[in-house]
């Protein structure tokens, strides 16, 4: 297997990743509420950022770029979502 | 040629400096105004041409008086006569929750659904209410009436006689909405009986009718009206464009990790397999999201 190198490095911070994510996914479809639903996107979107920040820290290669890469990327998934939340 | 611009824009090489231009923040940020300018898209669509896209185009008083009475007629129920008496009660019922900004049976101050009957003068001996926003299509409202025990409960009463229907356009908490609202009563003839919408069904059992009842004109303002058959929903339409661009990220992302790891290529980027797991979890998300609630 190739793929799971990098998570092989740092398996906690991956486990913890998934667990928030897990966790993020069972709270948005236990309540019914498109107000709340947001906020736990929103939510998740913060948790993962906190994670990159931290996950590339630890790694010694945050920069700009790649803060920006990950602010895109919560952007487009919390832009995308709250297009299906009616 | 055009080989050359596919691997530049989906395969990580040297040219592109080992990352797939597709990942590139620029690129990422040109998807997202798609995605935005697609969104508008269907928004000005809505306002623009309600028969063709909209938050509640296809949903008519008439259709859902239909539909409650095939339901009734599945269960071997005699179905409901159209009373005008019940439908304003309806009508005033979702003007107050617009009015007053809530979405409940109660309102804030203290109104129950009975304030409504009594308001227009409907004499009842068993009555009841169903409401829903948000939906789309008739279809869709009446399979999440159906699924949830309280309100089949209503549709399929045995002691309702009646039923009058609202459908009205408006904005609760901010957004736009369409709200049904049903109400089912039985006129109070001979005795008095205690305003109950759980009562225990009666074993009567009534010969269901084919007759087809057409309502009368009902106000065009604020009710939807007959209007042209929608093309498509605009959750629909929202879910095939997100998840276009989804799918292709996610194969990216998995390719350009894949080839990366192969070569061994030791580059400045955010964690695909972060990545991956986000996206995945939107796009799971994004799926699950259904239209409409009920009350």
């Amino acid at each position: 297997m190739i793929f799971p190198k990098e998570v092989k490095q740092k398996p906690l911070e991956y486990l913890v990743l998934l667990l928030g994510l897990i966790f993020g996914f069972c709270l948005y479809i236990f309540i019914d509420n498109s107000q709340i639903r947001r906020w736990i996107i929103y939510s998740l979107g913060m948790i993962y950022f906190c994670w990159s920040l931290y996950h590339h820290y630890k790694r010694g290669d945050l920069q700009l770029s790649i803060v920006i890469e990950y602010l895109i990327i919560i952007l487009l998934g919390i832009v995308f979502i709250s297009g299906t939340l009616f | 040629m055009l080989k050359k611009l596919w691997t530049h824009y989906f395969i990580p090489q040297e040219r592109n400096n080992y990352r797939a231009s597709i990942l590139k923040p620029n690129f990422l940020l040109l998807l997202l105004v798609a995605y935005l300018l697609n969104q508008s898209a269907i928004k000005t669509l809505t306002i623009a041409k309600p028969g063709i896209l909209g938050y509640s185009s296809e949903i008519t008083a008439q259709k859902v008086f239909d539909q409650t009475n095939i339901q009734r007629q599945k269960d071997g129920l005699s179905p409901l006569i159209y009373n005008e008496t019940l439908s304003k009660s309806a009508k005033a019922k979702a003007q107050d929750m617009f009015a007053n900004d809530y979405w409940s049976h109660n309102s804030p101050q203290g109104k129950t659904p009975w304030t409504f009957f009594d308001n227009v003068g409907y004499k009842y001996s068993v009555a009841g209410e169903n409401l829903a926003k948000d939906f789309y299509d008739t279809d869709s409202l009446m399979k999440a009436w159906m699924a949830s025990p309280t309100h089949k409960a209503n549709i399929v009463h045995t002691r309702y006689q009646e039923i009058g229907i609202a459908v009205i356009n408006g904005t609760i908490g901010g957004v736009k909405t369409t709200l049904v609202v049903q109400h089912f009563g039985t006129p109070l003839v001979a005795s008095v009986a205690p305003k109950n919408t759980n009562l225990k069904p009666s074993s009567d059992v009534v010969e269901p009718s084919t007759e087809v009842v057409n309502l009368p004109d009902l106000e065009t303002s604020n009710i939807l009206g007959k209007t042209s058959q929608p093309l498509i929903s605009p959750l629909t339409l929202s879910k095939i464009f997100g998840s276009v661009i989804f799918i292709i990220l996610a194969v990216v992302l998995f390719i350009d990790g894949f080839v990366t790891v192969k070569k061994d290529v030791h580059r400045f980027t955010g964690s695909n397999i972060g990545h991956i797991g986000f996206l995945v979890l939107i796009f799971l998300l994004m799926l699950y999201n259904q239209q409409g609630s009920i009350f």
